[in-house]
């Protein structure tokens, strides 16, 4: 079956295509723009998000991944909503004169794109969640989320204050997930109306925050159509519920479990992602928070098929390797193919849920989204 | 007035690949007000959600460097070309 895969990097997006997931063709779009997130659809259009330190955010479609064209619309919050002055003293590290922001909230970059139930969605540093009902046409707040009362609370990671990850359930339209770092994992039950935090059972990584939104989540994995049963990678290890995330247990058997900054043993990393016929699902494991590179040096994915025991998968992963795999850079195309890009810019791929693996790009950037679109 | 703005590349292909825009107004922030009404994808990469000129972009107007919150009082004779950049750090 052929694939399409959307690799979002500082310097553009690297486009792969492939009919039969062993020979791969190579283009680089969007030349300049960094590239953060990138989703199909129902009509098969792609939407790749930009942004950039010096002219903001933006949306970019594409029917053929060849030629793009950028919307005229992107989320944007209110002149009057105010921001996190700790989000904006990170981000006014590379933002020459930011100071501040004048206080105001801005969207600085879009970390994920999500389609559901005819909609679109962006989740956004400074953290925030938009919606577009007219495929990028206009954007709306989804002020339920982006006003949570817990949200002076909500405590930036290293990164910045981002909403990366949103999940939807395929049955049930009023029922949507987003995770921030690091203030936690959310969930509505009334179509956006209401949050409410879901991180029972994760130990808090910020310490100063409250018990309930001090949770630095990494990235959230499920299928939507059984969507409550959830696999989480957190800054403080690997968790999975059965509820929906009304409750999280840590699933580490079988992981390298190390040693965090404070002491804290688990296994640290970024990325996870689910095939969905299967059910397998994949992490990827990094030497904890202090060297964020493969332990020893072996670049090592992680697999679970029986959902509580995990086995490393290591066949044509490179030894020696010390670059990392952030949150948005790997993912599933729902056919049997893993997929993941790294720090050093080199995407590996798997046919056999990641039995073995071959590396079908490199020397591309910094890697920090890849979506794979099977057609 | 009416005055040519160079783009810089990474908003050309905003742009359909266009280096040069026209635009009127009698001050540099007031041709960009110009060319944001007339291109709306253009006009999210030049204001922030405050309606400032984002503060990174730096403007080559008549031999001299204009940074963005100087744009208001800059003002423009007709037929001036203005350079639209960004603030460059590094080596």
């Amino acid at each position: 079956m052929p694939v399409s895969i959307v690799v979002g990097t500082p310097k553009g997006a690297a486009i792969l295509k492939s009919g039969d997931r062993k020979a791969w063709s190579e283009d680089f779009v969007l030349q300049g723009w960094p590239v953060t997130a990138s989703v199909r659809d129902d009509k098969g259009r792609v939407y790749a998000a930009v942004n950039s330190p010096n002219y903001g955010v933006a949306l970019f479609v594409s029917d053929d991944l060849g030629n793009w064209k950028q919307l005229e619309s992107a989320p944007r919050y209110r002149p009057e909503d105010r921001g996190n002055p700790e989000h904006h003293r990170i981000v006014s590290q590379v933002d020459f004169g930011g100071v501040l922001k004048n206080g105001g909230r801005f969207v600085d970059q879009i970390w994920t794109l999500h389609w559901a139930h005819g909609a679109l969605y962006a989740g956004v540093s400074e953290a925030g969640l938009f919606v577009s009902r007219d495929h990028g046409a206009s954007w709306q707040p989804v002020d339920g989320f982006n006003e949570q009362p817990s949200r002076a609370s909500w405590t930036p990671g290293f990164g910045g204050l981002g909403a990366h990850t949103i999940l939807s359930d395929a049955k049930n339209p009023d029922r949507m997930w987003v995770g921030i770092s690091a203030a936690g994992f959310f969930r509505t039950d009334d179509g956006g109306k209401t949050w409410a935090p879901k991180n029972k059972g994760v130990n808090p990584a910020v310490e100063s925050a409250p018990a309930t939104t001090g949770q630095c989540v990494h990235s959230v994995t499920h299928d939507p159509s059984n969507a409550s049963i959830m696999f989480r990678q957190e800054h403080r290890g690997v968790h999975r519920s059965d509820d929906g995330g009304d409750n999280w247990r840590v699933i580490e058997d079988g992981l390298p479990v190390g040693e965090l900054s404070d002491g804290h043993r688990c296994c640290f990393g970024f990325a996870s992602a689910m095939d969905r016929k299967s059910g397998n699902v994949f992490v990827v494991p990094l030497d904890g928070d202090n060297f964020r590179f493969p332990r020893g040096g072996q670049l090592a994915v992680y697999r679970t098929a029986d959902r509580e025991h995990w086995e490393p998968r290591t066949a044509g992963l490179p030894n020696n390797y010390f670059a990392g795999v952030l949150r948005g850079a790997m993912t599933a195309d729902q056919n049997g193919g893993i997929y993941f890009g790294t720090t050093s810019g080199s995407i590996y791929a798997s046919n056999d849920l990641g039995e073995s693996w071959s590396e079908i790009a490199s020397g591309l950037p910094r890697i920090t989204s890849v979506e794979a679109f099977a057609s | 007035m009416s005055v040519r703005v160079q783009l810089p590349p990474v908003l050309r292909n905003v742009m359909g690949g266009e280096r040069w825009l026209e635009a009127e107004g009698q001050s540099i922030a007031a041709a960009m007000q110009c060319l944001a009404g007339r291109h709306p994808a253009l006009g999210l990469h030049l204001f922030d959600e405050q309606g400032a000129l984002r503060h990174n972009i730096v403007f080559l107007h008549a031999g001299a460097m204009i940074r963005a919150k100087q744009a208001a009082e800059r003002k423009v004779s007709d037929g001036d070309e203005i350079v639209l950049t960004n603030a460059l750090a590094g080596g």
